[in-house]
C-alpha cells in the first residue's frame, strides 16, 4: 500500500447509498480536504473496494456545479436561474409562505417528497417525519422500493432478517431472481463465487443476460412479469414428484393442503405458456432446487414491478420452507436483511406527534395531485423535496413537469447538484455530502452497523439534513426539544441499544472500528429458523396468509409511521397467479400498438439519478440508450447506434440503439437515471413508466409497459 | 467500462492485484496480467494494490498509455484466470526499484 504522508490523515466512513452493501469507506484527508476514497479492507463485507459509483467520492464533493449556497428563483420556473441568498433569507421566506398557507388551507396543503437519497439514522429515510407529522402536512406514503416485496415476505415468513446474506457461502444451490448483483450488490458476490467453487449451482432468471447472468451456471430467460408463474410450477413439481420437506412442512408452516390443491392446475406447461421457460428447464430447475440443499433464493428489489409482483414474492417466500431450505445456514430466502437491526422507528418517525386524520399520498400520485387531476382539498400548494429527484425517477414525467410549472406552487428542494426537479423549486438549499457529515448506517445487505465520521467541513454553506430540519423547526416556531437534539442524541436515540442484537456494541466502540458486526450467530452458524420461529402470528411459515385475510398495506416505515389510510384491497390468502396488465399475451389490443415490454433498471455507474451528472460516470456508461434484441430491430430498419424513439401513450423519449442478444426478443431495456435536461430530449425513462400500483405494498409496476421503438425523426 | 493494466506491470506480475478482485477477471501470460474488461465491474479494489501502479480506470489511463486498452481487451480472454497470488518474476524488485516505486 501507498505510504501515508504524515500529513494525510484516514476518517473511517460509511457510504450513504440507497443499496445493499453500506460499504465501509476509508476516507482519506490532507490539509482539509477529501484526497480520495476507498472500500475498508478490513471489513468482511466491503473487502477494500468501493464501486464504480463511489470509487471517486470527492469528484462529487469538489464538483465545480455542486450547490453550495441557499438559492432563490430569479427566472421562470424550470428554467434554472437562481440567486443566492443566505440561510436566514430562505428560512424566512419558507416560514413566511408556510404560515399563511396554513392559516388560509391548512397544513395538508403542504407535501414533504423524499426518498432514500441517503440511508443513514440520522439524514435518510425518517429525517423529516418527526417535523411533517409535527407540522400536520399531507404524509408522503413512500413506497419506491421493496414496499411490495416487505409486505408479502411479512405476510408468509414474518419480519426476519432470514439468512445472513453472508452464509450464501454454505449454499448448495443458489437462485439469483430478478437480481443483477454485479451491478446493484456487488459485493455479496464473492460470497455466491465462494459457494460456486465449492461446487454451488447458481442459476440467473431474467429476461435479460446480466453481468450476473455470464457468470452463473445458467441463465433463464422469462418474459417480465410473468415469473409467478414460474414460481408455482416450482411448488408443483415439488409437490407432485414428493420433494417436499414432510417434517419441516408439518412442523412449521400452516396451509400446505390447501397450497396442494391450489397449486394443482400450475403444471409446468402451463407455466410455459405465459413464462416462455421451457417445462423440461422447469422440471430440472425444481429438482435441483428441491434436492441441492441448502438452497437459498436471492431476490432483486425489482422483482416486484409488475401487478402480481407481490404474489410472486409470496411464492418464492413460501418456497424455502417446503423443501426444509430453512434447517442449515445458507438456506432460505434473501430479502432484507434489515429486519435484524432493532432500530427505533417510532422515535425515528414519531408518528404520535401527527393529527388523526391525517391523509397520506402515494407518491406515484404527485404528478396527479400537483396538476388538480386528483381531486384533493386542500389541493397541494407547497411541495418540500429532499433526499429524492422525482422528475427523473418517479411515473407520469409529463405531468409532473406540468404541475412542478405551477406559478402558485411554492416548491423548496434540498439538493446536492441543481438536478432536474431542483430547477423548478423557488428556493434551492444546498445539502452536505457524506463526508461533511456524521452518521449511523444500518444495512439491508449485511449485518454490519456502520458509523460515518464527519471528515471535513461542509463546502460552502451545505447542512446535513439533521441540521436542516432543526433549522426547519426553529422557524416553524417549534418548542419541543426533540426537534433540537444534537446528532449524537440523535444517534443514541435510533435504535435500541438494549436489545440483544446489539449487545456489546455501543457508539464508543463503533467509534474505533467503525464497525460492527451484530450480535448475531456467524454465518456459517446462522440458521434462524432450522427449528421454525417465524415472526408470523401462527409463529410457522404461512403458506396461507393469516395476514393477508386483513387486505393489502404498505409497512408504517414507508408512511412516516402513520397506519390511517391504508390501501385494505383484498389479498389472495394463497399465492396467486397474476398476469401483467401490459403484456402481448394478457392486453393483445395494447400490444397492437405497443408490441415490446420495456424495463428501466438501474445502470451500472449510477444510483438512480445520482451521478448521472458526473463525468467519469457518464463517460462509461455513454448516452442514454436502449437495448433492443436484433430481431426486434431487424423487423424496425433499426440499426447500432441509430437514434430511436421509444414511446408509449404515456410519454416518449431518446435514446441511442444498442443492439443485442443480451435481452430476449420482445423486450427492450433502458437503463434509468439520465437527466432530462442534459440528454438529448425532455424525457427519460421514467416517462413512459405506469402509476398504477402492484397487488402488495403500493408498489410500483415500471416493468409491466408496454412500449414500441421508431427511428429518431 | 473496465480497468487496465498497462506497462509498468510487463516484467514484474507481483499479483498483489488479483486476490482482492471480485470477479475473477485478471488474466495472465508468462510476462503481466490483463483485465477482461467484459467482465471487470469497475470496483477499483485493485488499483491501490498494485505497487507499480499499473492499473488505471479507462477514463484516467494516460495518453502514453492507451494503446493498452485494446491490448488488454484483446489478450485478456484466451489466457487463464489468475486469482491466487504468484511469485513475483525474478526481476520484478530490481524493475520496481527502476520505475521508481522503491
Ligand atoms: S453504492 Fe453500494 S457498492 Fe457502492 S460504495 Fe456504496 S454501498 Fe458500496
Ligand atoms: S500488482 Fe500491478 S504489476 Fe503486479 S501483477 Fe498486478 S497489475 Fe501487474
Ligand atoms: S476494478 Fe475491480 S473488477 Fe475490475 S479488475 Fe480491478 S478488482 Fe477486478
Amino acid at each position: 500500500m501507498a505510504t501515508i504522508q504524515e500529513t494525510e490523515t484516514t476518517v473511517l466512513g460509511a457510504c450513504p447509498h440507497d443499496c445493499p452493501d453500506t460499504c465501509s469507506m476509508l476516507v482519506k484527508v490532507k490539509d482539509g480536504r477529501v484526497t480520495g476514497v476507498q472500500g475498508n479492507p478490513d471489513h468482511p463485507f466491503t473487502h477494500g473496494r468501493l464501486c464504480a459509483k463511489t470509487n471517486h467520492y470527492e469528484e462529487r464533493v469538489y464538483h465545480p456545479e455542486r450547490l453550495l449556497y441557499p438559492m432563490r428563483r430569479s427566472g421562470p420556473k424550470g428554467s434554472g436561474q437562481f440567486t443566492r441568498i443566505g440561510w436566514q433569507e430562505a428560512l424566512d421566506t419558507i416560514a413566511a409562505r408556510w404560515k399563511s398557507i396554513i392559516a388560509e388551507s391548512g397544513a395538508q396543503a403542504i407535501l414533504p417528497y423524499s426518498y432514500l437519497g441517503h440511508e443513514g439514522l440520522l439524514n435518510g429515510l425518517t429525517v423529516g417525519d418527526p417535523f411533517f407529522n409535527k407540522l400536520g402536512a399531507t404524509v408522503s406514503e413512500r413506497t419506491f422500493c421493496d414496499s411490495g416485496a416487505c409486505t408479502a415476505y411479512i405476510m408468509t415468513v414474518g419480519p426476519t432478517p432470514g439468512m445472513d446474506p453472508e452464509s450464501l457461502a454454505h449454499s448448495k444451490f443458489i437462485l439469483l431472481w430478478a437480481c443483477n448483483m454485479l451491478s446493484t450488490n456487488a459485493h455479496l458476490w464473492p460470497f455466491v463465487a465462494e459457494a460456486q467453487r465449492n461446487g454451488a449451482k447458481v442459476v440467473v432468471i431474467d429476461p435479460f443476460r446480466t453481468r450476473s447472468a455470464q457468470l452463473a451456471d445458467q441463465h433463464i430467460r422469462i418474459r417480465p412479469g410473468t415469473d409467478t408463474a414460474l414460481a408455482l410450477a416450482l411448488m408443483h413439481v415439488i409437490i407432485r414428484d414428493g420433494l417436499v420437506d414432510r417434517s419441516y412442512v408439518a412442523d412449521y408452516t400452516v396451509g400446505f393442503d390447501e397450497l396442494v390443491e391450489h397449486v394443482k392446475p400450475n403444471t409446468p406447461a402451463w407455466a410455459e405458456a405465459h413464462t416462455g421457460v421451457p417445462a423440461a428447464v422447469i422440471e430440472t430447475l425444481a429438482k435441483e432446487y428441491a434436492q441441492s440443499q441448502p438452497s437459498a433464493i436471492r431476490i432483486g428489489v425489482g422483482i416486484e414491478r409488475s401487478a402480481g409482483g407481490g404474489q410472486l414474492v409470496r411464492a418464492l417466500s413460501c418456497l424455502p420452507a417446503l423443501v426444509g431450505a430453512w434447517r442449515k445456514p445458507g438456506g432460505g430466502i434473501l430479502q432484507l436483511p434489515l429486519w435484524a437491526f432493532p432500530m427505533n422507528w417510532p422515535g425515528l418517525q414519531r408518528a404520535d406527534l401527527l393529527p388523526p386524520g391525517t391523509r397520506v399520498l402515494n407518491q406515484w400520485e404527485l404528478g396527479r395531485a400537483l396538476t388538480g387531476a386528483l381531486e384533493l382539498d386542500p389541493p397541494i400548494r407547497s411541495l418540500f423535496v429532499y433526499n429524492s429527484n422525482p422528475l427523473i425517477v418517479a411515473p407520469d414525467q409529463a405531468r409532473m413537469r406540468t404541475g412542478l410549472a405551477r406559478e402558485d406552487l411554492f416548491t423548496v428542494v434540498s439538493e446536492h447538484f441543481v438536478t432536474d426537479t431542483a430547477r423548478y423549486a423557488d428556493i434551492l438549499l444546498p445539502a452536505a455530502t457524506q463526508v461533511e457529515q456524521d452518521d449511523l448506517m444500518f444495512s439491508w445487505g449485511h449485518l454490519y452497523l456502520t458509523l460515518n465520521r464527519k471528515a471535513i467541513e461542509p463546502e460552502g454553506e451545505s447542512v446535513s439534513n439533521a441540521e436542516l430540519f432543526r433549522r426547519l423547526a426553529r422557524v416553524m416556531g417549534f418548542d419541543d426539544p426533540f426537534f433540537f437534539r444534537s446528532d449524537e442524541q440523535m444517534m443514541r436515540e435510533s435504535m435500541d441499544w438494549a436489545n440483544p442484537a446489539l449487545a456489546g456494541i455501543t457508539l464508543e466502540s463503533l467509534a474505533g472500528k467503525g464497525y460492527a458486526r451484530l450480535n448475531l450467530p456467524p454465518a456459517d452458524q446462522f440458521a434462524p429458523h432450522a427449528n421454525g420461529g417465524f415472526p408470523t402470528p401462527s409463529g410457522k411459515v404461512e403458506l396461507k396468509s393469516s395476514i393477508a385475510a386483513g387486505g393489502n398495506f404498505v409497512l408504517p416505515v414507508f408512511r412516516q409511521g402513520s397506519n390511517e389510510f391504508q390501501d385494505g384491497s383484498p389479498a389472495a390468502l394463497l399465492p396467486t397467479w397474476i398476469p401483467p396488465r401490459e403484456a402481448p399475451k394478457s392486453n393483445p389490443a395494447l400490444a397492437q400498438r405497443f408490441p415490446l415490454s420495456m424495463l428501466s433498471p438501474k445502470s451500472h455507474s449510477f444510483l438512480n439519478s445520482e451521478y448521472a451528472n458526473l463525468a467519469r460516470q457518464v463517460e462509461r456508461e455513454g448516452p442514454q440508450h436502449v437495448l433492443v434484441n436484433p430481431a426486434d430491430a431487424a423487423s424496425r430498419r433499426i440499426t447500432e447506434g441509430m437514434p430511436v424513439m421509444v414511446e408509449n401513450a404515456r410519454g416518449a423519449f431518446r435514446a441511442v440503439a444498442r443492439i443485442t442478444e443480451d435481452i430476449m426478443p420482445g423486450v427492450v431495456l433502458a437503463p434509468l437515471g439520465y437527466w432530462a435536461y442534459r440528454s438529448a430530449g425532455e424525457a427519460t425513462p421514467a416517462a413512459l413508466n405506469p402509476t398504477a400500483y402492484a397487488d402488495l405494498g403500493r408498489a410500483p409496476t415500471f416493468s409491466d409497459n408496454l412500449v414500441e421503438l421508431r427511428a429518431a425523426p | 467500462m473496465t480497468h487496465v493494466v498497462t506497462s509498468n506491470c510487463t516484467g514484474c506480475r507481483f499479483t498483489e492485484c488479483v486476490t482482492v478482485c471480485p470477479v475473477e477477471c485478471f488474466h495472465g501470460d508468462a510476462e503481466r496480467l490483463y483485465i477482461d474488461p467484459g467482465l471487470c465491474i469497475d470496483c477499483g479494489a485493485c488499483i491501490p494494490l498494485c505497487p507499480v501502479k499499473a492499473i488505471y480506470d479507462l477514463v484516467d489511463v494516460p495518453a502514453a498509455q492507451r494503446e493498452w486498452i485494446a491490448i488488454n481487451a484483446e489478450r485478456a480472454a484466451p489466457l487463464p484466470v489468475m486469482r491466487a497470488k504468484q511469485a513475483a518474476l525474478p526481476d520484478a524488485e530490481a524493475q520496481r526499484v527502476a520505475l521508481g516505486f522503491a
